[in-house]
């Protein structure tokens, strides 16, 4: 080998290093305020993330019609993180120092978000996060648009033992953190109502898990046991396919042992013959078949711009809808997208929902919802068949967790604290 | 005499890589440090923490290349010994956030909190301790590979039977890590890190000097992979690959040279996984993957099997290439990862470094005209 | 014949209890129409004890969700094909009534609805309706359906029919306070008699009992608590039989290319995707052209996923495989891109979330034999799998092609001489290979998801049944499958479905370390070139 190769390689390197450079100390436009869009467009997420993606782009679009923000375009910048953890944070990392983004809005899964924190914390961002999640968490850059567990998994319950008189609970998840945390406070919370530890079985199953004959046959044995049985299902995405078809061969009917489930959305049944499965419910914020006039505008928008009108619309957008409005709506209240600024201004902002009512950001970077109970239907859509009376607001720290039931968060001064100890009297968790 | 001419010019060969190396990581560590952030030869922090990660890329990419390119023995299990490298630096991290995770627990991490643990799994003794941990990052992955090793090797399990198993093993870790009963995290793995030998990560110097460990760490694994390469063990190392029966037969105990060099070899990717996971701020059980660990595979074969600068040159490269596609195409980059597999197997067995020179030769041929000298190929192990 | 029997029915319920007129109320109406859940359950009740004949066709369209609510109370039954009638008088209508929409059932309706058409059908003329309507009877131990219960009692002469009926009657009398101790305990051994989960349940939910009844009722659980027992791990190794049959689909395809031919082919998941894709498309073509047929769809469906998986094996074979024969690590790289590209390539055609494919009709449901709840899709499975093995074995043994194929793979160059043309063989035992993986998809598509990523999910454990077996040994294959699906089973209850698969993965692990060969390794010269 010459050393004329080895130059060439060697300068081949620099070309490409320089490349990256070019990369990323681009052009700096500031005639757009620009907009990050932080979900995965390939690997296992992009079934459930490309769709919001889409949704952002067209909140943007709508918003562009209206003339835009400030007297500027908004322009939209996506990245995809491709379902790999660590890249999240680089994505994050460039949205916010190369491409200058004004707020992020993005992420799925819980360990996504808890990539990105240290990145966001770092850079001072702006993060919208449209996902039911565990809880357990409140940063000052982050705003949590999906439910917290007491604005899904509480009040299921809460409509399971008044409605259905459930008095022996299966907890079935996959084995990762929303389906581990919200079981541990669903346990605290049923023992704290008097159901028996016995009558409490809870079982956890990997990722994309396929075979589930044995699990359903103990649901079914579990249930046998004399009193009214309910499943509360934390099982997520794409092991609910196998777990459904299961159930429906195995004759188990929603007026024997009802499922109630926190991660099946209308995108999750549109890959199912849901006719077996009628019965089954889910708790939710909202579902597409809510009949009010915003709802019916908004999928009118969504496919129009999608092209095709057999898309759903689900939970996780209605989410993304709302924190666009709310950032949108702070931005013009501080007048300037400046990360504290705009962050000061969105707690108390309330911007209309899709089911017929304002929601409205809490102290606590979480959003009040109403808390929906839907029925699956045989077209694969959910009918409402029980509301909250009002709103729910949602609770950064469980009031059933051991660790977490003397935290309160209060982003607002003088507190400016996510994790108060009201025991204590002090910011930092239950520190010495 | 001529094998005394081009020993001399491989060592400066290796020098000019070392040099070459240090150097650029210097000169990246003092544009990002020294200038101002408008200045047009600045270097962002987002770089070099890319840059940072190349490096460990390239890192675990020689480690595979050491038993693939050298003794034949296909792992498709290196992300593992890397995984655990990694996690062996995060229960380190961990332990260093003290009281300042959200719950504020002296002991716990935040995660064994909120899930009700009462105390630290036995496991995780001993992990404030950086030496501890120093000793777990090496000592975690090589002692799996010398059992796992000492237990197939002793077996003359080879070629794809051998590939299966590692395959088989990383996914069993891959599910185990998975389980939150095991208490390293689960799904989530292990984040929210602090610092680092009381260095805060979130300062740009600290990851500047990680990159810059990054690079003397891949600097010295280049020059140990390369002193065995060179060395009479080394020739051993080839002719087990080349006709393992034979080297057998002549008296050599294969198996134990098999295990050692897989031992040293799962180090080295430990070693990259505990520099990668500060830079990257998470290890998570998708690092387990079998994917991951077949990717390493395919950056040894771009870059040139058996030649270990191709290693370290196939891991930056199909890195660098992966974030840019990822960015401007990505729906492509599957395909273009999958095109890359298959291109290099059939058409350029060598990789980029066994290849280039052959293509280069040609090309200059044809633009000068000139005497048709032979192309000379490199050879393995350069 | 229904109408009239049903008549005659209602006239023997309005002697027995109602003093109502045999026609449905307005109020009946006002509160079916009325949107509320609770209301509704009323509406149903007033209907069945109406007496009026038009109260099972309301109730049944009320459960099939074709009863539409109007304005003015107005009740339509909307048919499936569109034909539209006036629920109370059945008279046929042109147009829908003004703001008709189907009333809307809630779980607590649906459980009212089974009570009252269980009631309602007791005496119909079909033996299998009239056992489902005393089996609804006995789930929803309606005290008020004894008198109906009894009627039936009476005059059923199916054998079947009676049972049930028989446990419908004890179920209310023991959860009826008012009844005897005696009627109570004759009622428990009726129960123990019938066994299974449901009786158990049954009896553990009773409450408030005399001390002679209680003890009966012990009993009578511990019996069925021990025949559960001996059941229940019968299950378990019909559950592992039925794992390892989707082992065994998965892995099969893989034991022809990498146990014959010696090719790696890691792109061999893909193969089985791409049969679950074709199931897909023609589930689509037939639902859109030719619904009637849809029953059928899985008879067209495995033909051409044969045709698909194996072209485009051949194709990869042709094109990329065969310059890597000897070069078994190379190949592996070069297929695990394959896989890569295969797998984009079908979200980029079909997109990446999940594609939904039916069960047809048959392949859906459960019925039961003895303790076991065996579901229909598993059973076709397992028989499927065993019908791809043995005409698998009869290819390889009784045809000239597969004589070639063990020819080639017994000694290449042997086999070259004597005129076999090893590279058509070798395309051939590809596309053979891939087609069998192809046909897989079909059946894992009816009970996994059909996504891009669904080939990943059982390359690893395929590799695993092949070298675990034997390579190049389709018994050593068939073994190595159904005793992984059981061990996998019977281990799932003790330490959970993930500890389980690690448990089994680690110990194939340190087998195939000790006997690299696997089970049943082939002896020879050959093995090792």
């Amino acid at each position: 080998m010459t050393k004329t190769t080895w130059k060439n390689l060697t300068a081949g390197l620099a070309l490409g290093a320089a490349a990256v450079l070019g990369s990323v100390t681009g052009a700096k436009a500031e005639d757009t305020i620009k907009v990050g869009i932080l979900h995965s467009l390939s690997g296992t997420m992009a079934i459930s993330e490309t769709t919001l993606k889409d949704v952002m782009l067209m909140l943007i679009d709508e918003q562009n019609k209206k003339g835009g923000l400030l007297g500027k375009k908004l322009e939209a910048v996506v990245v995809d993180p491709a379902s790999n953890w660590p890249l999240f944070a680089e994505k994050a990392k460039e949205l916010l120092e190369v491409q200058k983004v004004a707020a992020v809005f993005g992420c799925w899964t819980s360990v996504s978000r808890k990539s990105v924190l240290p990145v966001f914390e770092q850079d001072n961002g702006i993060l919208f996060y449209p996902v039911q999640y565990e809880g357990e968490e409140s940063q000052r850059n982050v705003f949590y648009t999906g439910a917290a567990p007491n604005q899904q998994a509480i009040p299921a319950v809460d409509y399971l033992m008044a409605n259905e008189k459930v008095e022996r609970w299966v907890l079935a998840g996959t084995d990762y953190v929303y389906p581990r945390t919200t079981n541990k406070i669903l346990e605290a919370y049923l023992k704290a109502k008097g159901v028996k530890p016995e009558d409490i079985m809870i079982n956890y199953t990997p990722f994309g898990h396929s075979d589930w004959q044995t699990i359903v046959a103990d649901i079914k044995k579990f249930g046998s046991a004399g009193k009214k049985t309910a499943v509360v299902s934390t099982i997520n995405g794409d092991a609910n396919v196998p777990f459904y078809k299961e159930l429906g061969n195995q004759g188990i009917k929603a007026t024997d042992i009802p499922v109630v489930a926190f991660s099946v959305g209308e995108e999750e049944l549109a890959g199912l013959d849901t006719a077996p499965l009628v019965g089954h419910l889910a708790a939710w914020n909202y579902f597409m078949s809510i009949d009010t006039p915003e709802n019916k505008a908004f999928i009118d928008q969504w496919h129009a711009f999608i092209k095709n009108d057999k898309r759903t619309s689900n939970d996780p957008m209605e989410a993304h809808y709302i924190g666009f409005n709310m950032w949108v709506k702070a931005v013009e209240k501080a007048g300037t997208t400046d990360p504290d600024a705009v962050i000061d201004a969105l707690i108390g902002v309330s911007v209309p929902n899709l089911t017929g009512g304002y929601s409205t950001m809490m102290p606590n970077h979480h959003i009040t919802k109403p808390v929906l109970i839907g029925e699956i239907m045989d077209d694969g859509q959910f009918d409402t068949v029980w509301k909250t009376a009002g709103l729910v607001p949602g609770d950064a720290w469980s009031d059933f967790l051991e660790g977490s039931k003397d935290l309160i968060s209060d982003w607002r001064k003088p507190m400016s604290c996510g994790n108060f100890n009201v025991v204590t009297g002090k910011c930092g968790g239950a520190g010495e | 005499m001529i094998a005394r001419k081009l020993a001399g010019q491989q060592h400066s060969l290796a020098l000019l890589v070392v040099a070459g190396l240090l150097g650029l990581a210097a000169l990246i560590v003092v544009l990002h440090l020294a200038l101002p952030a408008d200045s047009a030869f600045y270097i962002s922090s987002y770089a070099v923490a890319l840059i940072g990660k190349y490096l460990c890329f390239a890192l675990l990419a020689l480690a595979v290349d050491l038993v693939w390119g050298y003794v034949g023995i296909l792992s498709l299990g290196h992300g593992a010994f890397f995984a655990l490298g990694g996690y062996a630096m995060g229960m380190y991290l961990m332990r260093q956030i003290g009281t300042r995770g959200v719950y504020g627990d002296p002991i716990l991490p935040d995660f064994m909190v909120f899930l009700n643990w009462k105390e630290l799994p036995w496991y995780w003794f001993g992990f404030d301790q950086f030496w501890f941990a120093f000793i777990m990052i090496m000592a975690a992955p090589g002692l799996l590979a010398f059992v796992f090793g000492y237990l197939a090797f002793r077996s003359r399990v080879t070629g794809v039977y051998l590939s299966i198993i590692t395959q088989a093993m990383t996914f069993a870790l891959l599910l185990a890590f998975f389980r939150n009963d095991m208490g390293f995290g689960g799904n989530n793995g292990l984040t929210d890190f602090k610092d680092l030998l009381g260095f805060s990560l979130a300062e740009d110097a600290t990851r500047a000097g990680l990159l810059f460990a990054s690079a003397v760490v891949l600097a010295l694994g280049f020059i140990a992979c390369w002193a065995i390469a060179h060395s009479r063990l080394g020739k051993v190392l080839v002719a087990i690959r080349d006709a393992e029966s034979r080297t057998r037969f002549i008296g050599y105990r294969v198996e134990q040279y098999k295990v050692l060099i897989f031992t040293l070899s799962a180090i080295m990717a430990g070693v990259a996984g505990a520099l990668y996971v500060p830079q990257v701020s998470i290890i998570n059980p998708s690092e387990f993957a079998p994917t991951n660990s077949i990717e390493a595979v395919v950056w040894v074969a771009v870059g040139g099997r058996g030649t270990l600068f191709g290693a370290i040159l196939g891991g930056i490269l199909v890195n660098f290439g992966k974030t840019l596609l990822t960015n401007a195409l990505p729906e492509l980059w599957l395909f273009a990862l999958g095109g890359l597999f298959i291109v290099v197997t059939l058409f350029m067995p060598k990789g980029l470094v066994g290849t280039a020179p052959a293509a280069l030769a040609w090309v200059k041929g044809r633009l000068h005209r000139a005497k048709p000298g032979p192309a000379r190929p490199s050879e393995a192990g350069e | 014949m229904r109408l009239l029997a049903s008549l005659l029915f209602a006239v023997g319920l309005i002697l027995a209890a109602a003093p109502a007129r045999a026609e449905i109320t307005a109020d009946a109406a006002a509160k079916l129409a009325s949107g509320d859940y609770d209301k509704i359950i009323v509406g149903i009740e007033l209907v069945a004890n109406s007496g009026d004949p038009r109260a099972i066709a309301i109730i049944q369209a009320l459960s099939d969700g074709k009863l539409l609510a109007g304005r003015g109370d107005t009740l339509t039954i909307e048919e499936s094909d569109g034909t539209l009638s006036d629920a109370v008088t059945g008279a046929a209508l042109d147009a829908k009534p003004a703001e008709a929409k189907a009333i809307r059932l809630n779980n607590k309706v649906r459980r009212s609805l089974a009570a009252m058409l269980g009631r309602l059908n007791l005496i119909d003329a079909d033996p299998a309706r009239r056992r489902a309507a005393a089996e609804a009877v006995f789930k929803s131990r309606d005290k008020d359906s004894l008198a109906a219960i009894d009627a039936a009692l009476a005059k059923e002469q199916d054998s079947g029919v009676r049972l049930s009926l028989a446990a419908a009657h004890a179920a209310i009398i023991l959860t009826d306070s008012t009844t005897g101790d005696a009627d109570k305990v004759a009622a428990v051994a009726v129960i123990a008699e019938r066994g299974g989960q449901d009786a158990k349940g049954l009896l553990a939910s009773l409450s408030d009992l005399s001390p002679q009844v209680q003890a009966a009722v012990t009993d009578a659980i511990g019996i069925i608590d021990t025949n559960l027992l001996a059941w229940s791990a019968v299950q378990a190794v019909y559950y592992g039989i039925s794992l390892g049959s989707v082992l065994l689909l998965a892995a099969i395809g893989l034991a022809i290319t990498f146990g014959v031919m010696g090719v790696i082919n890691m792109a061999h998941g893909e193969m089985v995707m791409l049969g679950a894709y074709t199931t897909f498309v023609v589930q689509e073509v037939i639902r859109q052209n030719i619904p009637g047929l849809f029953d059928y769809s899985l008879i067209f469906a495995v033909p051409l996923a044969f045709l698909v998986a194996g072209a485009v094996g051949m194709a990869i074979e042709r094109t990329m495989i065969r310059f890597l024969y000897g070069r078994p690590l190379e190949t592996l790289l070069m297929t695990f891109g394959l896989s890569l590209m295969l797998q984009q390539a079908i979200r980029t055609l079909f997109g990446a979330s999940n594609r939904e494919v039916g069960n047809p009709s048959w392949m859906s449901g459960s019925f039961d034999l003895g303790g076991l709840s065996l579901t229909y899709s598993r059973l076709y499975i397992i028989l499927f799998a065993i019908a791809v093995f043995v005409a698998l074995m009869l290819v390889l043994k009784r045809t000239a092609l597969g004589l070639q194929m063990r020819a080639v793979t017994q000694n290449r160059r042997m086999a070259a001489s004597m005129g076999i043309r090893t590279n058509w063989v070798d395309s051939f035992t590809f596309g053979i290979g891939s087609g069998v993986a192809g046909i897989a998809g079909v059946a894992l598509s009816q009970i996994d998801n059909v996504s891009p990523n669904l080939g990943q999910g059982y390359i690893i454990d395929s590799f695993m049944v092949v070298v675990f077996g034997g390579v190049g040994n389709l018994w050593g294959t068939l073994v190595g499958a159904l005793s992984l699906g059981i061990v996998n089973k019977l281990l799932e209850p003790f330490a959970g479905a993930v500890l389980g698969k690690i448990i089994v993965l680690v110990v194939l692990v340190l087998f195939i370390q000790r006997r690299p060969r696997g089970l049943f390794p082939i002896k020879g010269r050959f093995v090792d070139s």
